[in-house]
């Protein structure tokens, strides 16, 4: 509902051809109970300047891309209503452990690198052979592994992750935990393939378990309990191969 | 100009959020474990080293400091290990068919239950 009360947003604004260093501008903004964050930036992008830059697509919490801090923390901005943080000013930044294209927007090639390289699709030599039917799954094959597969790609787990900021090679939470799903999945033969990634360098081990990747992640998707996970397979794996430096890689269990 | 920007890091990371400050202290509360069996392996050497060297160095662990030692280190090991233990149903999930045992229950069962039937079997060997 729409009041007369207005409320201030610190944008963060950085245009790479005109400013060396970015800086915060104010706008004012009506102040509406059921607006999101990301109404009011939409808002601000329509009548006020039409030059700020933010993503956004889906409004419904799906696709993963108006993820941005709000007062600090990563938020997906079509979920904070500005009712929880009226009347105080809202600062909105684009998500920190990224490099900024231009004002709200990040980088994604980094991400998308760490995403696709822990193969996150089905692996088996007979993936096209479907004269044997469906590749079957119980419900319980299915439960040990659904909850990784909620992700939508929104990258506040890398905002909430002091070592996806400082360790170039840590693969990060989302993907690793990507990487974890399609391990659990029992229709899957690619696990000793994923470990071959994610046991080189600080790839999973560059995780100390700080643990606020769970914390903000809007999906439940708990990407610190799958890593802790993906770590002690990780390191059975990196135990066989020491023992059996022939035999143990390839092997499935 | 023209370009990525990149934010810089500052080396006060972990005052950014609380979750990060509760990180660092449960790695801090490890210095005190390890601290504490440095101190059990130096009362195993005064041991060693015979009865009249134990009794003195059991009096020098009887002073006020030494005794405030000790609650700093009881303290931070008891957190350590709660935090411990409140993470293990994350790195160690237990199904039963298509359910997830719930994590408090899984903490009990795998941590907080097994911890305390330990220490108090410790407790009533010493006590008895
Ligand atoms: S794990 Fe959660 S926070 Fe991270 S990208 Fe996926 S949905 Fe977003
Ligand atoms: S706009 Fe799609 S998740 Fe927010």
């Amino acid at each position: 509902m729409r009041t007369e009360q207005t409320m201030t947003l610190e944008i963060f604004r950085y245009h790479p051809e005109t400013d060396s260093e970015p800086y915060f501008q104010a706008y004012e903004v009506p102040y509406d109970e059921d607006w999101v964050v990301l109404d009011a930036i939409n808002w601000i992008k329509d009548h006020v300047d039409g030059s700020l830059t933010h993503r956004w697509s889906c409004r419904m919490g799906v696709c993963g891309s108006c993820g941005m801090m709000v007062n600090g923390d990563p938020k997906l901005t079509c979920a904070a209503f500005l009712k929880d943080y009226y009347p105080r000013p809202i600062k909105v930044e684009p998500l920190v452990n990224f490099p900024v294209e231009r004002d709200l927007v990040v980088s994604l090639d980094g991400f998308m690198e760490k995403l696709q390289a822990v193969k996150p699709y089905i692996i088996r030599d007979d993936v096209n052979d479907t004269t044997g039917g469906e590749y079957r799954q119980s419900p319980a094959e299915l439960a040990r592994y659904k909850q990784y597969s909620m992700c939508i790609n929104c990258m506040l787990c890398y905002s909430a992750c002091p070592v996806a900021g400082h360790e170039e090679e840590f693969l990060g939470p989302a993907a690793l935990a990507l990487g974890h799903r399609y391990n659990r999945d029992s229709r899957d033969r690619g696990r000793a393939e994923r470990l071959d990634v994610m046991l080189a360098g600080e790839a999973i081990w560059g995780c100390t378990f700080v643990g606020e990747c769970t914390v903000v992640c809007p999906k439940h998707v708990d990407p610190a309990g799958a890593i802790q996970q993906a770590k002690a397979v990780a390191a059975q794996e990196y135990f066989k191969r020491f023992v059996m430096p022939r035999g143990a890689k390839g092997a499935e269990t | 100009m023209s370009g990525r920007y990149h934010r810089p890091h500052g080396w006060a990371w972990f005052l950014a959020r609380p979750g990060y400050l509760r990180f660092m202290a449960r790695e801090l509360t490890g210095f005190f474990v390890a601290g504490y069996l440095v101190l059990l392996l130096v009362t195993l050497c005064r041991l060693g080293a015979g009865e009249a060297a134990f009794a003195q160095w059991l009096q020098e662990l009887s002073t006020p400091s030494w005794m405030f030692a000790h609650v700093v280190a009881l303290v931070a090991s008891v957190w350590h290990s709660v935090t411990w233990f409140a993470a293990v149903p994350q790195a160690m999930p237990i199904f039963m068919g298509e359910k997830r045992l719930p994590a408090p229950l899984a903490a009990v069962v795998m941590g907080y239950g097994p911890w305390l039937t330990v220490t108090a079997v410790i407790v009533w060997g010493v006590l008895r």
